[in-house]
């Protein structure tokens, strides 16, 4: 017992951290059990009560895979070829044939779509400047530069899938880049795929929007909070009749000129409004219960409007509730309420996160876009050299410069707000009338912030074509007939290799049976730690190891057998019987481990799930056969026990 | 509990025969292979599948017809595991996954009243299949050699060429029996995919499993017994290991089929290429992996016994 006390603390270690890793995946699925024993309201109460242990137990469980969940695997490609055909100039014949001859070779060959391009043209003895750059730069900086160009058209195109996936709301999406110009875009759970792909590759929409009046938007609020709680709405509010405020200050155009790089402010904090929620005043006494009552709509959509300062449109709420205000919005009598020129749109990513919370802001703006992000011709994050602030400088074609000029001229401490595919990613407020098209946008928090800011803005500028090279969508019941197949030819092997172990061994199938247990406890509890994902090969990966656990015990057996016969003591016969089997388990298995290697290095999808299992089973597997069932003979043999081993 | 006594089997003096037989299996194997072939997965193939439930039993043929009226390449259809499953696939791809809601429009309309609704849609585009095929070919390539230069450096590096020619020959009758089976039952549809690439490399990875355990017990008897000739040292060691040889492949064929037999549709090709290759796995490891080894290593003790002497004419003793 004393010499191995180490190991079984090991042991008992291990066991636990399983035990604590698994809980989720257990948790989760008695969750899901007692859900589906409820119908109706009851679900839905029964969900509101355990939501935020329901989302925790999904986040930490043991992960499926599409094949066995439902859901969409789309394999995207960022179309290079196309992207570098949309941004040359001069474009001619001679060139339009380089780029045919290109795209039948990039079929078969693997160098880089840009490499093959500056070749082509080199053959063809056609300047790389007459088409991109300006004439006097050498071909090879401009090759360069176009590889560039295409690394970044590739990370735009990706914050592109990205952000309308966020705001489609799929739970748990994975978005990977592949290689360099690929993306994998796995949705769980979804099955419209006609909806899916046109948000996949329809092209992205830039688009500038004035922020909707917030003094007339505080009234509108409130009437929809009142007519929630069931209050009579008063008449004075009816404000589709008030829909006229704006439309005069668009055509001032008395605002003063100011110099051509002109800065517009991000500041949230913006001109006081006289306006004041007053409904809210009083909140500080009820109880969240009693808020919640007497305002319905205010208790998710926060106003949260500071002390002695103006409110500047938005509402915040927390990410799970977004849903929630989109459905009260949608109401028709709430519909009624809300002047016919706003639409609503929500900021990208998180405003701030307060006690755990994510709270996203809703904002208001002018159905109308002022303009869109076709006029941008450049834009760059840089850093301030003043002031050391990160910053966003940002170009427009002359027809965009002089329709800059207006709108900045005429709204002049108004926000617009920069949207793209409907997610607000900004809402800089406008200092000053910019003419000339090149504006700065400061405020940002981060450089990460303003780097995000810059590849918005590009992308409504130079959409980079995306192809859908793959696609894979599995109804979510023949994901649950595979589990069923799955989890019952699983038991049914593993019980087979239980009842022969025992029979063949007795007492050593039996303590070779207990380890595989362990060994199964490990495996799924490693699944579950490392967020690896469940597929159905992965079952039979799984139920591989297995048999290659039980391989080694077999061989240590069959090896204490044969020392047995030679006479020598039961002690004895099990040291040289572990001692001696130990390099051919070792070997055989190394050699198991190097093809799983290679077959998660090619394999793709389901196949690596396999591979992954594999590897991780033998690699536990050596473990627990070899040094869990050494550390319970030893015990045994302390304790005086007889083993048998058949 | 015993199955096996103590064995006394001259493994190694029949390898010539069972030179003969794996040559005739495989043979028999290729020449299915090259007639019948086995077809190539959607993911290998590229193109558009699709796996359709009905609420009763469609007519394939009906089907079959509106697939050519609609105009569609190549198209494959067959039933997947259930007879109101059918899976149907086509070499079409157009753009996205247009084709694919073609045959969804197509289906609702030559089957409104038998709720035809889609399983599982999988569109593969054309690089991505050859991708594939190349990944899948290199896979194969690579753990061969990776087993070749870790069994060699471990061993000896004949012994790396006995567990690789080893298999060869596994992966290779493995082949040929599944393309002679596809198809004759329609339990038994069997393509080449990712799934069975891997099945094929688990195979290889059990069979030298095998092969490696045989070694090592070689290389432990020869420490032992070095008066013994190698053919006497195998022929020991395999008897010695025969009884780990077949509990270790029977457990590990139960599973397997087990996984053939109640896996699934996805699982099917790969239990059974395994439940297959097991057995082959076995085999080899005892008539290649170490046949091949105690054949080479006789033929170089017969070139160092008799050097050859020039101008010289000698009389040499006959053996009795």
């Amino acid at each position: 017992m004393k010499k191995n006390r180490g190991k079984i603390l090991i042991f008992l270690l291990f066991t636990g951290l399983s035990l604590y890793f698994l809980y989720p995946t257990y948790k989760d699925y008695s969750f899901t059990k007692e859900l589906r024993s409820l119908v109706g309201d009851d679900s839905l109460k029964y969900v509101e009560q355990n939501e935020e242990a329901m989302r925790v137990a999904r986040l930490k469980r043991v992960k499926l895979g599409l094949d066995l969940q439902g859901g969409m695997r789309v394999v995207l490609e960022v179309n290079v070829l196309k992207y570098l055909e949309d941004i040359a100039k001069n474009k001619d014949e001679q060139f339009m044939n380089v780029i045919n001859e290109v795209r039948a070779e990039s079929q078969t060959s693997e160098e880089e779509v840009v490499d093959l391009l500056g070749r082509k043209l080199q053959q063809k003895q056609l300047r790389a400047a007459r088409y991109y750059g300006s004439i006097r730069d050498e071909d090879d900086v401009i090759i360069q530069k176009l590889r560039d160009e295409t690394v970044s058209a590739v990370d735009r195109a990706i914050e592109i899938v990205r952000n309308r996936i966020d705001q489609y709301g799929v739970s748990e999406p994975s978005i990977q880049k592949q290689g360099g110009r690929r993306i994998i875009v796995e949705l769980p759970g979804v099955s419209k795929e006609g909806e899916v792909r046109q948000l996949l590759q329809g092209t992205a929409l830039l688009e500038f929007k004035i922020l909707y009046d917030p003094e007339i938007m505080s009234k509108v609020y409130q009437a929809i909070d009142a007519s929630l709680a069931g209050k009579p709405i008063d008449d004075s509010l009816n404000v589709n009749k008030t829909d006229t405020s704006t439309t005069a200050a668009a055509n001032d155009t008395t605002a003063k000129p100011v110099d051509t790089t002109s800065t517009v402010a991000q500041t949230d904090t913006n001109k006081p409004a006289d306006t004041s929620l007053a409904t809210l005043d009083d909140q500080a006494e009820k109880t969240p219960e009693e808020l919640k009552k007497e305002h319905p709509f205010f208790a998710i959509a926060n106003p949260m409007q500071q002390p002695n300062q103006g409110w500047s449109g938005q509402l915040f709420t927390i990410e799970e509730d977004k849903g929630k205000v989109n459905r009260i919005l949608e109401k028709p009598e709430i519909k009624q309420l809300i002047p016919s020129g706003v639409s609503f749109a929500w900021s990208a990513k998180k405003s701030f996160t307060a006690e755990g919370k994510n709270f996203f802001a809703l904002y208001a703006v002018k159905k109308e876009a002022e303009l869109t992000g076709g006029v941008i011709t450049e834009a760059r994050a840089t850093i301030d050299p003043n002031f050391n602030t990160p910053i966003v400088t940002m170009e427009m074609n002359t027809e965009g410069a002089r329709e800059w000029a207006r709108i900045t001229g005429s709204n002049i401490n108004k926000q617009i707000a920069i949207i793209l595919d409907n997610a607000i990613f900004s809402a800089p407020v406008v200092r000053g009338k910019i003419t000339g098209g090149n504006s700065q946008i400061e405020g940002m928090e981060s450089v990460e912030e303003a780097k995000l800011l810059e590849i918005v803005l590009k992308a409504g500028a130079l959409p980079a074509p995306v192809d859908i090279i793959q696609q894979t969508s599995v109804g979510p019941s023949l994901g649950e007939d595979s589990i069923k197949q799955g989890i019952y030819s699983s038991l049914m092997a593993l019980l087979l290799t239980i009842v022969f172990m025992i029979f063949y061994y007795r007492m050593g199938g039996t303590v070779a049976d207990v380890v595989l247990f362990l060994n199964m406890l490990f495996m799924l509890a490693i699944l579950a730690g490392f967020q690896g994902t469940l597929t159905l090969p992965g079952i039979a990966g799984i139920i591989l190891t297995m048999a290659v656990a039980v391989d080694a015990n077999v061989l240590i057996y069959e090896r204490i057998r044969e020392e047995s016969a030679t006479g020598k003591t039961l002690s004895a016969a099990v040291d040289t019987g572990y001692e001696k089997a130990f390099t051919a388990i070792f070997d055989s298995n190394l050699t198991t481990f190097i093809t799983g290697v290679i077959l998660y290095q090619f394999g793709s999808g389901p196949v690596q799930g396999f591979a992954l299992t594999l590897m991780i089973g033998i690699v536990i597997s050596m473990f627990t056969a070899i040094v869990g069932t050494r550390i319970i003979f030893s015990i045994m043999l302390e304790r005086g026990k007889v083993i048998n081993f058949g | 509990m015993r199955f096996f006594k103590e064995t006394h089997i001259d493994f190694m003096g029949k390898r010539r025969t069972w030179y003969m037989i794996s040559l005739a299996v495989i043979m028999v194997g290729m020449i299915s292979l090259a007639i019948k072939g086995i077809g190539f997965g959607i993911d290998f193939l590229g193109g558009t599948e699709l796996i359709v439930q009905f609420s009763a039993e469609p007519d394939v043929s009906q089907i079959r017809s509106m697939m050519d009226n609609a105009g569609y390449r190549n198209v494959e259809i067959k039933t997947y595991g259930d007879p109101l499953r059918i899976l149907l696939r086509t070499e079409s791809q157009g753009e996205g996954t247009t084709v694919a809601d073609q045959i969804k429009a197509t289906l609702q309309q030559t089957f409104p009243n038998m709720n035809p609704t889609v399983l599982e849609e999988t569109k593969i585009g054309p690089k991505i299949g050859a991708e594939l095929r190349k990944d899948a070919f290199y896979a194969i390539i690579f753990s061969l050699l990776a087993i070749m230069i870790y069994v060699g450096f471990r061993f000896k590096f004949i012994y790396g060429i006995g567990a690789v020619a080893a298999l060869f020959h596994d992966v290779l009758v493995t082949l040929g029996v599944i393309s002679i089976i596809d198809g004759i039952t329609p339990f038994t549809n069997f393509e080449i995919d990712q799934n069975m690439i891997a099945a094929l490399l688990t195979l290889v990875g059990l069979s030298v499993n095998d092969t490696v355990v045989i070694f090592d017990r070689i290389r432990e008897n020869q420490k032992i017994y070095k008066t013994l000739s190698l053919t006497e040292v195998m022929n020991k060691s395999l008897n010695q290991t025969l009884s780990r040889t077949l509990i270790t492949s029977g457990t590990i064929f139960i599973v397997t089929v087990i996984l053939f037999l109640f896996g699934g549709e996805v699982n099917r090709g790969f239990g059974f290429a395994l439940t297959f290759g097991i057995i082959t796995g076995t085999y080899s490891s005892i008539y290649i992996a170490s046949a091949v080894v105690l054949d080479y290593s006789n033929w170089r003790l017969a070139k160092k016994a008799k050097p050859v002497m020039k101008g010289k004419t000698v009389y040499e003793p006959i053996a009795q």
